[in-house]
């Protein structure tokens, strides 16, 4: 261990292959801002401008200007470790030093792209309990200095975190005993495919269309003139065979949405492997882009897991993990969804980070039946009422059809009452929730930060009430229960709050 | 209320009820900042319905014209003037050994209670209005983002000053424990 601190004692440049990955970066980043005008630049050469050898000396300057920054960047980039903290010199323009104590480091996760794959390096992320900023990236290191790298600041941080706790000291020398790695999930290519098959396709659907609309309103001021031009040929044949066309259309969609989210979720879900760690559980997957994320037991804050028809029918889950995060902008990294874990490796996991067994009996804990008359009404009837009426009237007969809405709804609702429940146990509240999948999810009733009850004047006509529990990674609600079991629940999770003296994040 | 949950570590009737703690209520100059605020509101709201009547070339200049523009507005005003003077009493907050409490609403009531060894930090806070009125808000932040964040409004500046330097204490403590 000594010699990584020596190693890294003066500051240290990246792996050279860095000037690559960093001018790839820069390029997406170039045709990701500008890519309207490059494609515009494009269509106009095409009508027939002399654009063509301003676009030429554009590009080429472009270029240039992109392989003198990666270079720059690249050389004015130092890092190393000095009086346990970790610290970054870079900035060709405007020169940053940054200082980060080992002890404000969270975690540090190693990703690979198909570039690092092919030159053997990776690139390393910090995470700091900091604010808004809260990340730094190292573009390009050999993987297996990046490895020891961060076995060592991890290690150190853990000492320099002990000495400040001596009651934690004790368990962290027996936890460092049981250090061995154990494989809890890897998903097989089978059951890859499984999870590719089963994904939410309606979903990748509606990303689909607002891709295609987002970048069609890009390109022409007039979406509807464009379809038409290319659509003139057809347009009789369209008139005369509509239902043919729609249906065709419709098939076609769906083709396209359900091989989007298959070849989505087996890109990012290769090789995926769930092992636990020390503190907690590490992550791994991806084929181009190959993800490494470590996941912290004790900031763990809520887990869930949930199905839907189709994984059902597979019995599987997607196993979701929401960590503690402090800046908005780390939200999304801070929740982390795992498809394809058996009912087995549900309870492993969960039996892992809280110590619950998710197959245990509790008492399930119903809410008031008047919750379906309460979305009867807003779900079902009122949207009905402003949508259907107006548009019967002022538009066309064939609103009526709308009218499917109200069954629909009502048997979802139906569904979803039927699912609602909640159980409590002397350490956590389990919710169980859901309409035509189900979705389980479960919190540490010592890591809530806040207790909400709210109560409308109908609710208090009827004796109920709505508690949310607020986490610091999302809120946990339970919709109309009984007064007393409301506040029976608010004061005991206080109770457990206030008498912990665990850390929660 | 005894048996509403079994297998719990303690007796839940055995502990301290949230309901039953002492609340205090705030200031009632209060209730002025919150009707001059709802005032300047509507003023301005209506200000701007009364402009489009007046300069737009399609509507008249009338007096059911300028009725129907601004009548819903002042019902809409004096609605809501109601409400808040009805909802003030409700208005509550509560200091218990370890946690603060705050209710508030008449038609939807909402009770907050955040443990103090949740609280990340607490601020005082004085709006232009509460200035004249010589108030002070109270803000209680947690991790568990703004749903989970305590506004106690209407406080006179050495009674904010003191329960926030009880808060503090309490966080402080707590922080002392844990080590």
């Amino acid at each position: 261990m000594e010699s990584i601190s020596s190693k890294y004692a003066s500051p240290t440049r990246q792996s050279r292959v860095a000037i690559g990955i960093i001018l790839i970066k820069f390029i997406r980043f170039t045709l990701r801002s500008f890519w309207p005008l490059v494609l515009s630049l494009f269509i106009g050469r095409k009508a027939g401008n002399s654009f063509e050898e301003v676009i030429g000396y554009v590009a080429l300057g472009i270029a240039a200007l992109n392989l003198l920054g990666s270079v720059l960047t690249y050389f004015r980039f130092y890092f190393h470790i000095e009086g346990g903290a970790f610290i970054i010199d870079k900035g060709v323009l405007k020169k940053t030093k940054t200082n980060i104590p080992f002890e404000r480091i969270q975690t540090i996760n190693l990703q690979q792209n198909l570039l690092h794959q092919m030159f053997g390096v990776v690139s390393l992320e910090i995470d700091t309990a900091g604010a808004k900023k809260s990340e730094l990236t190292i573009d390009a290191l050999r993987k297996e200095d990046a490895e020891a790298l961060r076995k060592y600041i991890l290690e150190e941080r853990e000492q320099l975190v002990d000495k400040t706790s001596q009651e934690s000291a004790q368990v962290t020398t027996a936890e460092r005993e049981e250090e061995v790695e154990e494989t809890i999930l890897s998903l097989s290519i089978t059951d890859l495919f499984k999870v590719g098959v089963s994904q939410n396709h309606l979903k990748s659907m509606a990303i689909l269309f607002a891709f295609v609309f987002s970048t069609l309103n890009e390109l022409t001021d007039d979406v509807e003139d464009l379809v038409r031009e290319q659509l003139s040929g057809f347009e009789e044949y369209v008139v005369t065979n509509s239902w043919i066309v729609f249906l065709g259309s419709v098939i076609i969609v769906a083709i396209i949405a359900f091989l989007y989210s298959l070849i989505n979720t087996v890109l990012k879900n290769f090789e995926l492997k769930l092992s636990t760690r020390k503190r907690g559980l590490k992550l791994v997957r991806g084929l181009f882009n190959r993800e490494e994320i470590s996941i912290n037991r004790s900031k763990v804050q809520t887990i869930s897991w949930s199905d839907n028809p189709l994984r059902k029918a597979f019995k599987m889950f997607t196993l979701e993990i929401e960590q503690a995060s402090s800046a908005q902008a780390d939200q999304l990294k801070a929740k982390i969804k795992i498809p394809g874990c058996y009912h087995q490796q549900v309870k492993h996991v969960v039996q892992m980070v809280f110590p619950f067994d998710i197959s245990s009996e509790h008492e399930k804990h119903r809410v008031s039946h008047l919750l379906r008359y309460r979305l009867w009404l807003t779900v079902s009837l009122l949207p009905a009422l402003v949508v259907i009426l107006p548009a019967y009237y002022f538009w066309n007969p064939n609103a009526l059809w709308l009218l499917l809405w109200i069954p629909t709804s009502l048997l979802a609702i139906e569904l979803y009452y039927r699912k609602r429940s909640f159980e409590l146990t002397a350490e956590m509240l389990r919710n169980n929730k859901g309409t035509f999948g189900n979705t389980h999810e479960i919190i540490q009733l010592y890591k809530v930060q806040a207790v909400i009850i709210k109560q409308s004047w109908y609710q208090r006509r009827k004796n109920l009430a709505t508690v949310e529990l607020s986490t610091a990674a999302g809120d946990i609600s339970i919709p109309f229960i009984a007064m007393e079991k409301a506040e029976a629940l608010e004061n005991y999770v206080l109770y457990k709050v206030e008498s912990s003296t665990e850390k929660w994040m | 209320m005894t048996d509403t949950f079994q297998n719990l570590s303690v007796n839940i009737s055995e502990l301290p009820e949230v309901k039953h703690s002492t609340f205090f209520g705030i200031e009632q100059k209060y209730l002025s900042v919150t009707l001059i605020v709802t005032g300047v509101t509507f003023l301005v709201l209506m200000v701007g319905a009364g402009c489009i009547v007046y300069f737009s070339d399609e509507i008249d200049n009338g007096l059911t014209e300028f009725g129907l523009a601004l009548g819903p507005l002042l019902l809409l005003w004096i609605g809501s003037s109601l409400y808040s003077i009805k909802a003030f009493a409700r208005k509550r907050y509560s200091l218990r050994e370890k946690d603060i409490i705050y209710c508030k609403g008449l038609l939807w009531r909402k009770r907050t209670s955040v443990p103090f060894n949740r609280i990340q930090h607490a601020e005082i806070k004085q709006g232009p209005i509460e200035r004249i009125f010589h108030l002070h808000s109270l803000k209680v932040f947690t991790a568990g983002g703004d749903s989970s964040d305590l506004v106690i409004p209407g406080l006179k500046e050495e009674n904010a000053q003191k329960i926030k330097e009880y808060i503090m204490g309490k966080t402080a403590l707590d922080g002392v424990d844990q080590q």
